[in-house]
């Protein structure tokens, strides 16, 4: 059985490796792709799938760890290193820098099956959330730019009448942008959008005055 | 009568004369003492006679009709005559009267002064003397008619004569005195009125005496009478005669004279008496006249000399006269005043000398010659004249002529000197200017450099100017005259070439006859026989009438200039020549474009005259353009000629022109223009050339070298060119693309090029040695070759390999480095994959340490049993799944297989490392294993900058070797050495000799190192002089050379340093 909804990504310069631990996945009814060196993985085209990469530190062209510090900025699947004699500083700057785990050569099965299902279930979850902060950005995009302004003073807790004076519009108006926003935003209540608004980093700019008049 | 009227006379004169003509009648009647005898002496005679003398013949009538009235007065007083007696006594009288004034009128004109002697005896003679011979035979004849007083006609004619004529000399003298000094003043001084008193008083008593008988003789009454006729002159002796008659008178009337007597004597008497009056009238009246005339002459004489003086002083010159020695010099007052200007002391000079003064006044200079020819006159009395210059009132110098004559006596003797100086110092100076004008004028005419001559109306040369002269050779204008022919034929046939002779014979003929000017160039022969060409032009000079005095003549040397313009005709038709034939399109417009020449050969290329051109409505700018160049061309063309002609630059252009068969061809046209001094365009001169054919080739070159560019611009491998000197200057397209820049951005940067470049590109590991290479290779000029790391654009390092190759002309000298340089990395990353194992393993027994050594090892063996445990893995899940997937675990199975052997296979290799196994031997040459080694450690050399020096004899047998132990034993040996000469400061050269003794390959390697302490204990394991070294790489190398048979050892090195030899035997021991 193969499952669709994964991808594990291999790059090693030895072919028996690549060969090996190919079957190893197939056997597990994972999908793998495997790459000789940084260079092919980093150009190749990839599958949008919760991915994990199975790294080998000794690489023809670039040292793995170089290679986890250079797509360090971007998107990409959480790494497994594997390597021939593993040293601990190696090991602790690969794991300094988010990889999932470091695999010394040999190394058994259930290390590596155990490593790969945490990469994965980790790279699910940040697809998803990715995924979510996308749909929001989405709505938050459709909004008008008056609905963008007053989402700040909204979430920011001023009353209608504070965030419409701010504004300098009528407090009916603003009650009706108000509605706009919860609804073009999808948010169930008040706290909802605040929770959205803090998820878009949207800065809160006001502060609702205690003590006032 | 109405003359006789006008001439009237006023009244009172004749009342005047009427008067004295009674009065002298009444004298007369008084004196009347003859009996029978009417009168003695009549006065009214002379008062007639001289009245009218005094007066015109016109109003004669007038006193003759006032006398006649008197005289019948008189009649009816005293006479008593009977009326016809008396009017024929007064006829006879007016008869005597008009005879004798017209006699002495006509004889001496009029007015009558009676002062000279000739004036005096003429009117005597004929006032006195004939007249009365008219009055006397008239009144005689009526005396005697009428018988008056019985007179007989002969008893009566003397004593009317003589009385009339005594009257008249009395009577007339005294009238025409009185009346010509009637307007004069008596200028008588009182002396003279002293004088004539006493004489008065003297006459009155001489005569008183005389008369009166006391005196013997009347006549002693004449010495007064003459005295008084002297001083006084006619006044003085008509006054005295006056005064005699008087006193006669009253003498004869008182009868106490001794002219009374009885009657019979009385008529002696009277006659006596007569004479008397009438002798002493006359001698005094003669005596009168030759005093008045000497008085006159005086007179004159002295007028004349004062006359002469004013001349003399009038006169403008200085005359002076002197004695014959030159003493006592008269001066005029021209010259007085000359010598009171300029000498201060003239006046006090006494006795001034001419020399003398003269010197004072003579210019220093002539001075000495004035003096010798003034001395030279007063010695030989000889004239003389000189010039000199004197001193003028201001100090200034004139010029004056002097001229002495001297005034000689009959003998000759010289009785004095005459001079006059005159000043003509204009006329000297004016000499001086026209003598220098002449002189100026011969000197222009014989100095213009002009030939003159002078010829008579008939063409006769009359002269010739020096230069002529001098030319012909002549020594005058008739030096060669000959009798029988013409001055001009002769000169025109000795000097005029005889081409020219005729024809100058017939212009000169011509112009002689018509009197035209003329000019002709003709050749003339100069006197040293050269013909010179001239140019000659005459004019005649016409006097008033128009008639030709003389020709003028000037000949001008003119052969330098008609041999110029010769030789410009020649050269011009050269150059005609020349541009005719030049084989080229020669053209000429002027300044707006016209073209005004075009030569014969672009006459022929179009087949068109420049006149051809003239279009209507056209310029034949435009009308060539239109005609003979392409169309595609036309109108950049003539963009381009409108463009040179506005900004005057060089017109340059390649257009096609249509040749005369109408086939186009392409000229490259070119002008440039012509500019006065003022940078005016005057010109364009244009060539047009045709480089059709040129053009073509230039077409087919351009081809071929676009292809041979797109070659070397497609080639797929970088090239470069660079100058002798290793400057890059040219990159193709794939080099450019390579390294991302162009070549011109490396300039400025303060590098070469080539330095720029190697910086840039060359990866740092390799730079210098690069660098080295090249600079050796620039040197010598021997072809470079080097593999290297080159960046590309991106950053990356790839490895080419370049070469280098220089281009030289033919006679050797680089002219051109052409590079090529091929991106090999692929290969190159192949070899060094190949390598990199190897590598790895020869550097294996050689780690730095144990632990490095086992890692290593750790490496090569977790790998193929990392494969091994996954593949494991894999076997047993698909064994385990369901169903058992058995066709996999198959596969993964075989791979298990493969891989554990591979790790195995490395583990043995370790082990024969260390157990000295022997591997697979093949025969292989040492050279190609060492060059090999050599390779793999060049880059390692050239970091430690070591030199290896390699020696390999020829004909190395092949041998049976573990190749790669073999390697490793050369590259442990050189690596030492290399670590060996670490240290050393100089050079660093590690030998390597490979020879063929006996039956083995002896090879050594040597270094400059600081040499082996203990040669022997090296090979034992874990001995190490280094730091870090495990010392196990020496043992091992004698192991593995033992193991094929050989043997290794140390040396010392000469001069310094290790050297490590090993034996390989040819024909290898097989292992035991």
């Amino acid at each position: 059985m193969m499952s669709d909804d994964h991808v594990i990504f291999i790059v090693d310069d030895d072919e028996r490796i690549r060969e090996a631990l190919s079957d190893l996945l197939d056997s597990h009814g994972m999908r793998a792709v495997s790459f000789a060196s940084a260079g092919e993985y980093v150009s190749a085209d990839k599958p949008d799938l919760p991915a994990c990469l199975i790294l080998d530190v000794e690489l023809p062209d670039i040292n793995g760890l170089d290679l986890q510090r250079q797509i360090a900025d971007g998107d990409h699947p959480p790494i497994v290193f594997i390597t021939g004699h593993g040293d601990i500083p190696s090991s602790v700057r690969a794991i300094k820098h988010g990889a999932v785990d470091f695999l010394t050569k040999p190394f058994s099965d259930a290390d590596l099956m155990a490593a790969i299902g945490a990469a994965i279930a980790e790279d699910r979850d940040k697809r998803a959330e990715r995924a979510e902060l996308s749909v929001l950005g989405q709505r938050y995009r459709e909004l008008t730019p008056r609905e963008r302004e007053v989402l700040p003073l909204v979430v920011s807790g001023l009353l209608n009448k504070q965030a419409a004076a701010e504004l300098g519009i009528s407090e009916v108006t603003l009650q009706i942008h108000r509605r706009n926003v919860m609804h073009k935003m999808a948010a169930a209540s008040l706290a909802d959008l605040v929770r959205i608004a803090e998820r878009l980093e949207i800065p809160i700019t006001h502060s609702r005055r205690v003590g006032g008049n | 009568m109405m003359s006789v009227w006008s001439h009237r006379p006023k009244f009172s004169h004749l009342g005047l004369f009427f008067a004295a003509y009674v009065l002298g009648c009444g004298f007369a009647q008084s004196l009347a003492i003859v009996p029978g005898t009417g009168v003695s002496i009549w006065p009214p005679g002379g008062l007639f006679m001289a009245t009218l003398v005094l007066t015109p013949p016109c109003s004669w009538p007038w006193w003759v009709l006032s006398g006649c009235l008197a005289e019948l007065f008189s009649n009816a007083l005293w006479f008593h005559s009977p009326l016809p007696a008396a009017v024929l006594i007064y006829i006879a009288n007016a008869l005597e009267a008009a005879t004798g004034a017209w006699l002495v009128n006509r004889v001496l004109g009029r007015p009558v002064r009676l002062e000279t002697l000739q004036e005096v005896l003429a009117f005597v003679v004929l006032g006195a003397g004939i007249a009365p011979v008219v009055g006397a035979t008239v009144g005689s004849a009526t005396l005697a008619w009428f018988a008056i007083q019985s007179q007989s006609f002969t008893s009566a004619w003397p004593l009317w004569w003589i009385g009339d004529a005594t009257g008249v000399l009395i009577v007339a003298p005294l009238v025409l005195v009185m009346f010509n000094s009637w307007h004069g003043k008596p200028r008588l001084s009182s002396s003279q009125w002293m004088e004539a008193c006493a004489l008065g008083l003297i006459l009155l008593c001489v005569a008183a005496l005389s008369l009166s008988g006391y005196l013997p003789f009347a006549y002693i009454v004449m010495p007064p009478l003459l005295w008084a006729a002297v001083r006084f002159e006619f006044k003085g002796a008509a006054v005295s005669l006056i005064l005699l008659a008087l006193i006669t008178l009253m003498f004869t009337i008182s009868g106490s004279s001794q002219f009374a007597g009885d009657p019979e004597a009385q008529r002696q008497k009277h006659i006596m008496l007569q004479l008397f009056l009438a002798i002493s009238a006359l001698s005094a009246l003669i005596v009168a006249a030759i005093s008045r005339q000497h008085q006159l002459a005086l007179l004159t004489v002295r007028q004349s000399e004062r006359q002469l003086q004013q001349l003399i002083d009038a006169v403008p010159a200085r005359i002076w006269s002197a004695t014959p020695t030159g003493g006592s010099a008269y001066f005029n007052k021209r010259y007085q005043d000359h010598f009171r200007s300029v000498i201060e002391d003239f006046d006090a000079v006494e006795e001034p000398r001419i020399e003398n003064l003269l010197q004072e006044l003579v210019h220093p200079e002539d001075a000495p010659a004035v003096q010798a020819t003034l001395g030279n006159c007063f010695d030989t009395g000889s004239g003389a004249a000189m010039r000199f210059r004197w001193r003028e009132r201001d100090g200034i110098y004139r010029w004056a002529e002097c001229r002495i004559e001297p005034r000689r006596d009959e003998d000759g003797t010289v009785l004095q000197w005459y001079g006059v100086s005159i000043d003509i110092d204009d006329e000297v100076r004016a000499q001086e200017a026209l003598r220098e004008r002449e002189r100026e004028l011969s000197l222009l005419v014989d100095m213009v450099p002009v030939h003159i001559a002078r010829m008579a109306p008939d063409g006769e040369p009359t002269f010739f100017s020096k230069r002529t002269l001098e030319s012909l050779g002549m020594e005058d204008v008739a030096s060669w005259d000959e009798l029988d022919r013409s001055r001009l034929a002769v000169l025109i046939g000795a000097t005029v070439h005889p081409e020219d002779g005729p024809r100058m014979k017939e212009v000169l003929g011509h112009a002689l006859l018509t009197g035209k000017p003329y000019t002709i160039r003709y050749r003339r022969r100069r006197a040293d026989g050269v013909y010179r060409w001239m140019e000659g032009r005459a004019e005649p000079l016409r006097n008033e009438r128009g008639e030709i005095v003389q020709w003028y003549a000037a000949a001008i040397d003119i052969d330098d200039e008609v041999r110029a313009q010769e030789a410009l005709r020649d050269r011009e038709r050269e150059l005609s020549q020349l541009v005719d034939m030049v084989p080229s399109l020669l053209w000429r417009l002027s300044p707006d474009g016209e073209p005004t020449f075009f030569n014969k050969r672009v006459i022929n290329f179009l087949g068109l005259e420049i006149a051809d051109l003239d279009k209507p409505g056209l310029s034949r700018l435009q009308a060539i353009i239109e005609t003979a160049v392409h169309p595609d061309d036309a109108i950049g063309l003539e963009e381009a000629l409108n463009r040179s002609f506005v900004t005057g630059e060089r017109f340059s252009k390649q257009y096609r022109l249509r040749r005369q068969d109408g086939v186009y061809r392409w000229v490259q046209g070119t002008a440039e223009p012509l500019r006065d001094e003022s940078g005016r365009i005057v010109q364009w001169y244009g060539l047009s050339h045709d480089i059709d054919d040129q053009l073509r080739v230039q077409e087919a070159l351009r081809e071929r070298e676009r292809s041979l560019w797109q070659i070397v611009e497609t080639l797929p491998a970088m090239i470069d060119c660079a100058a002798p000197d290793g400057e890059p200057v040219y990159r193709n397209p794939q080099l450019r693309d390579f390294l991302g820049y162009k070549l011109e951005e490396l300039d400025g940067t303060g590098k070469s090029r080539l330095e720029g470049t190697l910086d840039a590109g060359v990866h740092p590991d390799e730079v210098d040695g690069v660098k080295e290479n090249y600079a050796y290779s620039l040197a010598t000029g021997e072809p470079y070759a080097r593999r290297h790391r080159l960046r590309r654009f991106d950053g990356e390092y790839r490895w080419v390999e370049t070469r280098a190759a220089p281009m030289r002309n033919a006679e050797g000298t680089i002219v051109q480095w052409n590079v090529i340089c091929l991106d090999i990395d692929g290969e190159v990353r192949a070899e060094e994959q190949l390598r990199l194992a190897q590598e790895s393993l020869a550097r294996a027994n050689q780690a730095a340490s144990l632990s490095e050594l086992s890692a290593s090892i750790a490496h090569e063996v977790n790998q193929p049993l990392a494969a091994v445990v996954a593949n494991s893995h894999a076997c047993q899940r698909w064994l385990t799944a369901v169903p058992p997937n058995i066709e996999r675990a198959q596969r993964t199975v075989e791979r298990i297989v493969r891989d554990a052997n591979s790790a195995a296979d490395v583990v043995s290799r370790i082990r024969a490392l260390f157990k000295q196994s022997i591997g697979t031997r093949i025969n292989a040459a040492l050279t190609s294993v060492i060059s090999e080694v050599r390779n793999l450690l060049a880059d390692e050399a050239a970091r430690r900058r070591v030199r290896i020096d390699l020696q390999i004899d020829g004909g190395l047998p092949p041998i049976a070797i573990d190749h790669i132990q073999i390697q490793q034993v050369l590259i442990n040996l050189i690596r030492n050495g290399m670590e060996a000469m670490g240290s050393v400061a100089g050079d660093r050269v590690l030998g390597m000799r490979a020879s063929y003794i006996g039956d083995v390959i002896q090879t050594e390697i040597s270094d400059l190192g600081p040499g082996v302490e203990f040669p022997d204990r090296v090979f034992e394991p874990f001995f190490t002089t280094k730091k870090d070294g495990m010392g196990m790489g020496l043992a091992i190398c004698r192991s593995i050379v033992e193991l094929h048979g050989g043997r290794l050892w140390a040396e010392k090195n000469e001069p310094q340093g290790a050297k490590f030899i090993f034996t390989l035997p040819v024909e290898a021991k097989a292992a035991p």
